[in-house]
């Protein structure tokens, strides 16, 4: 069997889940016995290449996510959203009962930390958020969930284990679903 | 008590009359699923989780507020069924704010856990991010309406079993809440007796004490029900 490659983004998220997927600890042996991690937060390489399984944490909340998960979707034969926040939102979406306005302005001009000095980031090179932060499905298709915050290091072996060996994965069956 | 023959899911039964067929259900150790009833206080039919189809009846009727009728033949779990309790389910989740990793509930909540029976992975529905508030005027508990599912066991247990009332509902549709006295804060209720009860029923981290943390709320919906088989005993 060709050796597959695997490849993980993190957009709108803490990197919980990644902190998650690095907990499987040395079964990440047998996971590089199938395939190849060739994108990840700390691989060096700007472009998101052609992959067979892409693990997507976070969820979209801006243009440069917007942008970055379109372009993972064309990539990836697989796309699994990776955690509550791809799946529901969740804490990020926790902005979205405020006008973004309100947020930036909390976070940069009336935080108390800012000594009544704050401004309003308004470099052309930074990210624009969007009005709504949403979960992955609601803009591109998702080919596999994994609900949790953060999912558990099994649930994430499990996953990846069955779906690099051509099977598909359930987690209702497996009694393997947890949100929060 | 006369009984009646029903089939339900083609075992055939025996019956009392005057029962509901969720009370026959439970009864005869079907398992049927359900989030507003509360043993011990009315049924209303809020949820639509214990939906069942009954041969000869076009609409699906609710389990807890149906009464058995002779003859009937019932069907618990078809597919269509299943369907429509995982969209139930769904839509619970898309309609407020639940976001289970900073919920005081988490890990002990029948939404969660009705999540789980039904094998939802994810939300198929746009969330609506509605704007709800949180009213923490009460000296000892807090009620958020942002995980509030409107089952209304407070409304019920607070009228039925409290008899203070302080409970109600106001609006319809995505629009409906849960309401203390005429719309005003908890903290200024006239009918509130802080006995608890709501906070014990409520399914979600809707209702809660101030005394605890996310991840650590423990619920005794169990005692309301307990409570009121007590009563009934005449003691």
């Amino acid at each position: 069997m060709k050796k597959k490659k695997i490849g993980t983004v993190w957009l709108g998220g803490c990197s919980g889940c990644h902190m998650s997927l690095l907990d499987i600890d040395e079964r990440i042996l047998e996971v590089v016995k199938l395939a190849d991690i060739v994108k990840c937060p700390i691989v060096d390489q700007k472009e998101f290449p052609q992959v067979d399984v892409a693990l997507v944490e976070g969820s979209v909340t801006s243009d440069e996510h917007l942008h970055e998960l379109l372009h993972v979707r064309k990539q990836a034969t697989c796309l699994v959203a990776l955690g509550d926040c791809a799946v529901t939102a969740n804490v990020t979406g926790m902005r979205n009962y405020l006008k973004k306005e309100e947020v930036l302005n909390y976070a940069y001009v009336e935080a108390a930390s800012n000594d009544k000095e704050g401004k309003m980031p308004q470099h052309p090179a930074l990210l624009k958020l969007h009005e709504k932060v949403v979960p992955l499905q609601e803009v591109v298709h998702v080919d596999y969930v994994i609900p949790g915050c953060p999912p558990s290091a099994d649930t994430i072996f499990y996953v990846l284990a069955e779906l690099l060996n051509d099977r598909v994965p359930n987690l209702e069956q497996e009694r393997k679903l947890k949100y929060g | 008590m006369a009984k009646i023959p029903v089939t339900i899911d083609d075992k055939p039964l025996e019956v009392e009359t005057g029962r509901t067929i969720l009370e026959a259900c439970k009864e005869n150790g079907i398992e049927i699923l359900t989030m507003c009833h509360l043993e011990g206080i009315g049924d209303v039919g809020a949820c639509r989780l214990c939906l069942v189809e009954i041969e000869g009846i076009n609409k699906l009727l609710p389990a807890c507020t149906t009464k058995v009728a002779a003859n009937q033949v019932i069907k618990t779990k078809t597919e269509r069924l299943k369907k429509y309790q995982r969209i139930t389910t769904e839509l619970f989740f898309a309609e407020r704010n639940h976001i289970c990793a900073v919920c005081v509930a988490d890990g002990n909540c029948e939404l969660q856990d009705l999540g789980y029976k039904v094998g939802m992975d994810h939300v198929r529905f746009p969330y609506l991010f509605p704007q709800a508030n949180v009213d923490t005027s009460h000296p000892m508990y807090v009620m958020d309406h942002n995980r509030c599912i409107m089952c209304t066991r407070c409304v019920r247990v607070c009228s039925e079993v409290e008899g203070a009332h302080n409970w109600g509902i106001k609006n319809r549709g995505i629009e409906v809440r849960v309401i203390s006295d005429f719309d005003t804060p908890w903290g200024d209720s006239t009918t509130c007796t802080s006995c608890s009860k709501c906070v014990n029923v409520c399914p979600t981290g809707a209702l809660w004490p101030k005394t605890v943390v996310q991840g650590q709320l423990v619920k005794q919906p169990k005692m309301v029900s307990e409570l009121v088989a007590k009563r009934k005993m005449n003691l």
